[in-house]
């Protein structure tokens, strides 16, 4: 089909990179806010705004409240969908399990039950089906935090990143899946593409023509990152393994139920209900052998996850795990009690070779360590292969764009209001998204479902917009669509701080003069990218103003 | 990129890059998964081993898709060896 391998790599790098492109731009930036979920969910509800909490008492706190939890409606009807049969009324049904997750950077605490339906499910490759509900509280006093507020970090931007909110046949997980894939295609064939690697990492000629400047920032960024952008895509696809490669269910599933068999009398931990009722004996008791056994270990720490298996059985179990923030491999140490009496059944042994590696990887795309330079580095690493995504789209366009105006193509249109969509559009959404959370009323039913709805509709209007003034490209112009985007990006990033010390009280001289770095570190933020972008605009204007574009400064505000 | 590519045949390639890699992906975790099992590897392990390698062999075999020269034998290795792979892991597991 082509007459060289470097010219089979070259059109792979360009056209699945393109197309592909738009869908790795968003999981590069809200991967790189999901870094900061916990701190933007601080700005996002400020009542939560106090300093990250230990887990709270098991016996005193937390299973009164485990207790009341009813299984959420959403997953009740989902449930039923999924089984033969009429579920058992909603009210009348017993949770088996219970989880409480919290980290070093969380002042709230999720708790989530399981419900055990009885029905037989629909999918042979599935044993059970559960039903989930769950709650977030304040763990010093157990008030809850109403569903009705959105975690806009740990709960939209995070599983944006990995599922595009794309639930529908799973479709949003095998669209980011296939865009992993096409990212590391993108790098190896990036470097087949240049063979003058060692040279790229020094190269940047700003003042250069568009062409050549975007293509060296394309290079620069692609080339100082490739082992983060590389590890991320991979290890992406690595977590979601059994989600893209379901081989269990029609190969294995002989296999893997003798698996669970072995582990089981392995572990000694049940994997069914027994049928009869036990008692819980104190759970604080166990989290104290717990802590005392990391000690004896010389892991002394903090428990992360607290978790109850078939409450109220005589097989019931409690794990405790350790919150890994002391390393990077993902870890739980954790530690199984018989639920009724309270012994250690078992300690977690040391992972396998490769389990540790997986291990190893997962904990290296989940950051779960305490470590803040770290983090910001991913941060930097993330939003550089999002530099790297745009200017590849802008390289694209400034390649062709002559010659589609010469031959009245629209390929090149079309492209870059989708890039404007995808990188200034996408921008906007996010920080419109924020503005609303200070804007809509405190108390409004389903608060954060407006939330999310506003932010797609920015996003939409953003597209609407850049394909509405996108016509200078049939002449080989520049859209004014970046520069007006730019400008409106920088009003909402002033106007979110504003919004958030009015309503808020919580001003950038106090959260600095207090060191409470979630809230001041966002707002910092959102000012740095507001000066970021009125100095993009001022630029993208000269650009527009040597290109022979009237003035059009009415427009310049219409955002 | 100048000259049109013919349709068809770029059409063909990129299925066979995507479909067929994916193929190819699909039997090779489960040969692994089934050779593993046969030297007496825990199942999980084996799983978390071939999912480790499975998508750099589908980035290997998805590149190799664009640069061999007969898309005939590009269908072949990836369609046919995953579906040939997919069948021996069956084999090698089936109860006996």
């Amino acid at each position: 089909m082509f007459s060289s391998f470097r010219l089979s790599m070259t059109w792979v790098h360009t056209w699945f990179g393109l197309v592909l492109g738009y869908v790795l731009m968003a999981c590069f930036f809200f991967g790189s806010l999901s870094v900061f979920d916990r701190e933007i969910d601080r700005w996002a509800i400020p009542e939560t705004r106090y300093e990250p909490q230990p887990m709270p008492s098991f016996d005193k706190l937390l299973l009164p409240i485990f207790k009341a939890i009813e299984p959420r409606q959403e997953s009740y009807d989902e449930a039923q969908k999924e089984v033969h049969g009429p579920l058992p009324p909603r009210e009348k049904m017993v949770a088996g399990e219970f989880g409480a997750y919290t980290t070093h950077r969380d002042p709230v605490l999720s708790m989530f039950s399981s419900f055990d339906v009885p029905n037989k499910p629909k999918n042979p490759n599935v044993d059970h089906v559960h039903v989930f509900g769950g709650v977030t509280i304040d763990p010093r006093d157990g008030t809850a935090i109403s569903d009705d507020k959105l975690k806009i970090g740990s709960r939209f931007f995070y599983p944006l990143h990995y599922s595009l909110h794309l639930h529908w046949l799973d479709l949003g997980y095998w669209i980011v899946g296939f865009a992993a894939l096409i990212m590391l295609v993108a790098l190896v064939t990036g470097v087949v593409m240049h063979r003058k690697i060692f040279r790229e990492f020094f190269t940047f000629r700003p003042k250069k023509q568009t062409q050549r400047s975007v293509l060296d920032l394309h290079n620069l960024t692609g080339v100082v990152a490739l082992p983060f952008h590389f590890f991320f895509a991979f290890t992406g696809l690595v977590i979601f393994a059994g989600i893209y490669l379901p081989v269990t269910g029609p190969m294995f599933k002989a296999q893997a139920e003798a698996h669970e068999k072995i582990e089981e009398e392995r572990t000694g931990l049940p994997h069914d209900p027994a049928g009869v009722a036990a008692p819980l004996a104190s759970v604080d008791a166990m989290v104290v052998e717990a802590r005392r056994r990391w000690a004896e270990r010389d892991m002394a720490g903090e428990v992360g996850f607290l978790g109850v298996t078939h409450y109220g059985d005589a097989n019931g179990y409690v794990s405790v795990y350790r919150a890994g923030t002391d390393r990077v491999t993902l870890t739980g140490q954790g530690i199984h009690f018989r639920a009724s009496t309270g012994e250690v059944i078992l300690e977690d042994p040391q992972p396998s070779t490769v389990a540790g590696i997986d291990d190893w990887l997962t904990g290296l795309h989940l950051q779960h360590f305490r470590h803040w330079l770290l983090r910001w580095f991913y941060v930097l690493g993330g939003l550089a292969g999002c530099v790297c995504i745009a200017t590849g789209f802008i390289f694209f366009v400034e390649k062709r764009k002559r010659q589609h105006a010469r031959s009245g193509s629209a390929g090149v249109r079309v492209v870059d209001a989708l890039a404007v969509a995808a990188v200034t559009g996408m921008l906007v959404a996010t920080v419109t998204m924020l503005v609303a959370n200070r804007l809509l009323p405190p108390e409004l039913p389903a608060r954060g479902d407006w939330e999310e709805r506003i932010f797609w509709l920015a996003w939409l209007l953003a597209l609407l917009h850049a394909g509405w003034r996108s016509a200078p490209m049939a002449r080989a112009q520049r859209s004014p669509a970046w520069r007006a985007q730019c400008l409106a990006l920088a009003v909402l990033c002033v106007a979110a701080p504003l919004l958030n010390w009015i309503t808020t009280g919580d001003h950038l001289f106090k959260t600095l003069s207090k060191g409470y770095w979630p809230v001041a570190g966002l707002d910092l933020v959102l000012l740095l990218s507001a000066g970021i972008a009125v100095l993009v605009a001022r630029r993208l204007r000269h650009g527009e103003a040597a290109e022979g574009v009237e003035q059009e400064n009415p427009e310049a505000s219409h955002a | 990129m100048a000259k049109a590519l013919p349709w068809f045949p770029l059409v063909s390639r990129i299925l066979a890059a995507v479909a067929g890699g994916y193929a190819f992906a699909w039997g090779f975790t489960s040969l692994v998964i089934a050779l593993s099992l046969q030297q007496g590897v825990d199942y999980d392990e084996a799983r978390k081993l071939a999912y480790l390698l499975a998508f750099l062999v589908y980035l290997a075999v998805f590149l190799w898709a664009f640069s061999a020269q007969s898309l005939l034998r590009v269908w072949l290795v990836l369609g046919g060896g995953g579906a040939a792979m997919t069948a021996a892991a069956l084999w090698l597991v089936q109860p006996t």
